[in-house]
Parts: C-alpha cells; structure tokens; sequence
C-alpha cells in the first residue's frame, strides 16, 4: 500500500502491480467460476454453495477495482492519468464493435471461436492493456 | 509544443528526478515534457514557471 500512496515518481511501477494484481484478481474470479460450472455439473456443490463461492471469487475483484480507482484520483499525476484514461477509452471503444461483430457472425451462423464467459471478461483487460502501451508510446 | 524546460533545469543542475520532486509529478512526466511529447495542462505550466521565476511564455513556446 506504501508504494501505491508515494509520490508520482514511482507511480509507473505502482501502476504495473496494481495491474499485475487486477489480472490476478481477475484470474481468481475465473477459477471460481470454473470451480462454480465442475461443481454443479460434478454434483458436489451445491446451489448455495456456488453462491457464496462467485462471492468471495469475485471480492478480489472489486478490492483491485477500489485501488485501481484510487490510485487513477490520487497517486498517479496528470500525465499518467491522461494514459491510463486513454487505454480505458480505447478498450471500451474498441470492445463494443468487436463484441457486436462477434455476435452479428456468429448470428449469421458463419465460424466464430467458441467464446466462454471468462474469454469475454478477459478481453477488455486485455485491450485496456494494449491501449495503455499505445498511449505510453505516444506520450514517452 | 516546444519548451526550454531542459535548459533550465541544466542551469540549476538539477535531475530529472529532482524536477519531478519539486514539481510534484513523475520523472517520466518530466522527461515527457522536456521532449516535448506531452504539453502540460495550465495549473502545471504555472506550477513550471514559478518554480523557474519566469512567465509561462518564457517557458513554453508554441511557435518553437
């Protein structure tokens, strides 16, 4: 938390953790989810079970939400904010036509890659990452 | 935009990193700015100018 709260200059590295550990958080809300689906078709978890389990699965998410959140407000300076906002931009920009794209072919019964849930929750992680490394080229 | 940001701080012989400290912002917000691929916003400019003692156009300049 101390290298989140210090002063802009490290603000690039505690950037890159906090990312690292929104990935992480992410990967764990997937592993629940895939525990959640081999539970329930498996028989040995039940209903209840598997709600308290895409509970506490998805928590780690919405901790790294609230620091990512405040680490964009309060510790990152306004260049570093600029670049984090543009690789959101870019990531929600670009994810909806590609979603809508993915939809509209596979509705048209033409080959599309089988997508699961937890692809689908990777991909804006994966584009807001992309736009960060566009935008810090752009600025650096 | 170009700015003589480099040449005053070389003047005062002070770091990248020093900059950024007394400025607030990081070395690489500096470095950027120096290279002239980010263009502060306003309160920053300020903030740059009266820590040189000079005037935001001394410091910065569009047709450069």
């Amino acid at each position: 938390m101390d290298a989140i709260e210090s002063q802009p200059a490290d603000a690039r590295a505690a950037g890159s953790r906090l990312y690292g550990l929104y990935v992480l958080a992410l990967a764990l809300c997937l592993i629940g989810n895939l525990v959640m689906r081999e539970g329930a078709q498996g028989g040995w978890l039940p209903p209840a079970g598997q709600l308290i389990l895409a509970l506490l699965a998805t928590a780690p998410l919405v901790v790294a939400a609230l620091l990512f959140w405040r680490l964009l407000r309060r510790d990152l300076d306004e260049m570093l904010q600029r670049i984090v906002l543009e690789g959101l931009a870019f990531a929600l920009i670009l994810y909806v036509p590609l979603a809508a794209l993915y939809l509209n072919i596979r509705t048209a019964g033409a080959w599309t890659p089988r997508l699961d849930p937890p692809d689908i929750l990777l991909t804006p992680a994966l584009l807001v990452a992309i736009g960060i490394a566009i935008a810090m080229r752009r600025y650096q | 935009m170009k700015n003589a940001l480099a040449v005053l701080r070389a003047e005062r012989g002070w770091s990248q990193a020093d900059l950024a400290e007394r400025l607030d912002v990081s070395r690489q917000t500096v470095n950027s700015l120096e290279r002239g691929r980010y263009d502060p916003s306003l309160p920053l400019a300020f903030r740059i100018a009266r820590l040189f003692d000079l005037r935001i156009e001394d410091v910065f300049d569009p047709e450069w």
